[in-house]
């Protein structure tokens, strides 16, 4: 659309080992996901708890290995390589953000030693100006006044600050990507707006490019440019934001968007249609649709072929027979 | 302070003020101002000071050779000559027990320091590279743990013809690293799995760093703990070998005066004295020392806390403390 994407995704895929030995079971956590993440846009990957979006985060922040696909970034496969150096060059363009403010900060350390260390290990500034620019990233991502915070442990800041903290650290490498695992989903509901604004504003200010790992549609919706939606560690659905939340096309969707309570409509009157859902679909899947089980739709050859992802509408694409045939 | 995090203590907020100004006042370091805080390990501390500053001064405030020999002042009772009296050999027992808290410190500080660096080193090695590394250490704890100690001790001093103080050192930290191990090893596998490990290698962060930078500076308080703890174990089990005669009875120590004590049955001829005095000697050291590890085992478990000082919390924070709160939040 914009620029050039510095990060891609080529079917990523991760399969976790379950189970003894004996009877060695395979976790689909993530299969064939394929998505780019552009300057200055924010992309929500949106799915239920273990739909396998975390895992996506922690392939593409390098901290596990994908079992096959590939990472590319700028142009070459990252998910491999193992050198210090060509690591480092990575995660100086890569950040991540964790879901815990309370565990993704060591308690012994102060808010100085967090921002401070990838300053240091990236040489990022000389190093008689690092204090300096300790206090420049504390100031832009809202933590006033620098000189204060810095000194402070991580137990004397509320979850907000703490994110906070985790975003400036991040931020320290000056990185082309972010991806933010559910950073505000611990976080207290009248404070989680100033996180998502931080980000909006890190997007057009820096040209970041962000990954917002969630499964909360409705911050998705006011963040994010562009959404991709996960079910069983496959990409379900995926398109500008506002097409796909307006008009959702994969009955997944549809089900995450009719579990929004409406506050125009009475509760009893809200009918989700939901059967019973089976969260093992990700255990060594057999051939078809992963969510014929719980889908309203469901018709015979969802049972018998895997669907793929089809671009129904301009850009908007889902996998699924009935409302995205493939032609 | 947010009520997110259910393991927060209300105290934390107003401890800040407190530790800062005694080490604004004094330059105390900050560990020390901790200890200092508790009731329990400032007296600890303070027994295992006298202690200490009582060997360091030993040769100057002994007032005879402790392995003097003259019958003409043999099996007197404490008397201003002998303030704790004389042995079948005439020598001073004052001067044997102060000459002899040197040996035991030394012998008990550094079996604490080889066993728990080893303990450190394995544990923590085991914990972060799993798989087949952490299965042999695993393998060796649980050999040195089901292994009784006082036999193998018994054994081992038997057959190593060396009685030094550097074989007797070895043989402690040999059959005491295995259990300290075991704890440290849990907990660099209960942090390992936090975030913050994870932040860190995130921002590129060498495995040696994330360790010694980011893991061990949680675990000192633990560390600390094992420490004192094989401290007092190793001066107690070297005192009962000694007692036994499987150390070198010619050098002089508490154990050895007790060996002697009993070797010339000197109860039955009603001399108390080389019976009491290197026995309340080891008493007070070990005391001092279960002091001072009560106190930091206050800090790192508030379940254990006596009283609730506001600046107990700091303390907490510095040794870890705060990891431990989290655990036990949720048991």
């Amino acid at each position: 659309m914009t620029a050039a994407a510095p990060l891609e995704v080529q079917s990523l895929t991760k399969h976790f080992p379950i189970g003894s030995a004996v009877r060695r079971a395979h976790v689909h956590a993530v299969d064939d996901v394929t998505f780019e993440l552009r300057p200055g846009t924010i992309t929500a990957l949106v799915g239920e708890s273990g739909s396998g979006k975390s895992t996506v985060a922690r392939l593409l922040a390098h901290l596990d290995e994908p079992s096959s696909g590939a990472v590319l970034f700028e142009g070459s496969d990252v998910s491999h390589v193992r050198r210090r150096r060509d690591v480092l060059r990575y995660r100086s363009q890569v950040q991540i953000i964790f879901q815990d403010p309370f565990g993704s900060l060591n308690p012994v350390k102060t808010v100085r030693h967090h921002v401070e260390r990838p300053l240091r290990i990236h040489r990022v500034v000389p190093s008689n100006q690092v204090e300096q620019r300790v206090h420049e990233l504390l100031r832009t991502v809202g933590l006033v006044p620098p000189e204060d915070v810095a000194a402070k442990y991580p137990h004397e800041l509320s979850g907000g600050q703490r994110q906070r903290v985790s975003i400036a650290r991040a931020l320290a490498v000056e990185p082309k990507v972010i991806l933010a695992d559910e950073p505000i989903s611990m976080l207290d509901v009248s404070i989680r707006i100033g996180i998502l604004n931080l980000m909006a504003r890190l997007k057009e200010e820096h040209g970041i490019a962000f990954l917002y790992v969630t499964h909360d549609l409705a911050s998705a919706r006011y963040v994010a440019d562009d959404i991709l939606v996960m079910y069983a560690g496959q990409i379900v659905e995926r398109g500008p934001i506002e097409d796909v939340l307006s008009e959702p096309l994969h009955p997944y969707t549809r089900l995450l968007l009719d579990a929004v309570p409406d506050p125009a409509t009475k509760t009893d009157a809200q009918e989700i249609d939901l059967r019973k859902g089976d969260t093992s679909a990700a255990v060594d899947p057999s051939e078809g649709c992963r969510f014929r089980a719980r889908c309203p739709l469901a018709i015979e050859i969802c049972s018998q072929t895997t669907p793929q992802l089809v671009e129904a509408r301009p850009r908007h694409a889902a996998r699924c027979h009935v409302t995205a045939p493939a032609s | 302070m947010s009520q997110l995090d259910p393991t927060l203590d209300p105290a934390l907020d107003l401890s800040l003020e407190a530790p800062r100004r005694i080490r604004r006042g004094f330059h105390v370091p900050g560990w020390l101002a901790l200890l200092l805080s508790n009731t329990k390990s400032r007296l600890g501390l303070a027994m295992v000071g006298l202690v200490v500053v009582v060997a360091v001064i030993a040769p100057w405030i002994s007032v005879a050779d402790p392995n003097g020999f003259s019958l003409l002042a043999a099996r007197q009772a404490p008397s201003w000559n002998h303030l704790f009296g004389t042995t079948d050999q005439g020598s001073d027992i004052f001067s044997q027990v102060v000459i002899g808290a040197r040996r035991s410190l030394l012998l008990g500080f550094f079996a604490a320091a080889l066993a728990t660096s080893t303990a450190a080193v394995l544990g923590i090695t085991a914990a972060l590279l799993g798989g087949l590394v952490d299965d042999v250490v695993n393998v060796l704890i649980n050999i040195f743990l089901v292994i009784p100690p006082i036999p193998l001790l018994v054994v081992m001093s038997g057959y190593v013809q060396d009685h030094g103080m550097t074989t007797m050192i070895v043989v402690l930290a040999l059959v005491l690293w295995a259990f300290e191990a075991r704890i440290l090893r849990a907990q660099a596998l209960s942090l390992k799995s936090r975030d913050f490990v994870d932040a860190a290698r995130a921002s590129g962060e060498s495995t040696a760093r994330i360790v010694f930078g980011e893991l061990v500076p949680n675990m000192i308080s633990r560390i600390a703990a094992a420490f004192v703890l094989v401290f007092y174990i190793a001066l107690l089990v070297d005192a009962g070998l000694e007692f036994l005669g499987l150390a070198d009875v010619s050098k002089t120590s508490w154990g050895v005066t007790l060996y002697w004590a009993q070797t010339n049955s000197t109860v039955l001829q009603g001399e108390w004295w080389p019976f009491f005095f290197p026995g309340a000697a080891l008493a007070f050291t070990v005391l001092g020392l279960v002091l001072l590890l009560a106190g930091i085992d206050e800090f790192t478990n508030p379940r254990l806390r006596s009283e609730h000082k506001p600046h107990r919390s700091r303390l907490r924070m510095l040794f870890g403390g705060r990891l431990a709160t989290r655990e036990e939040g949720v048991s």
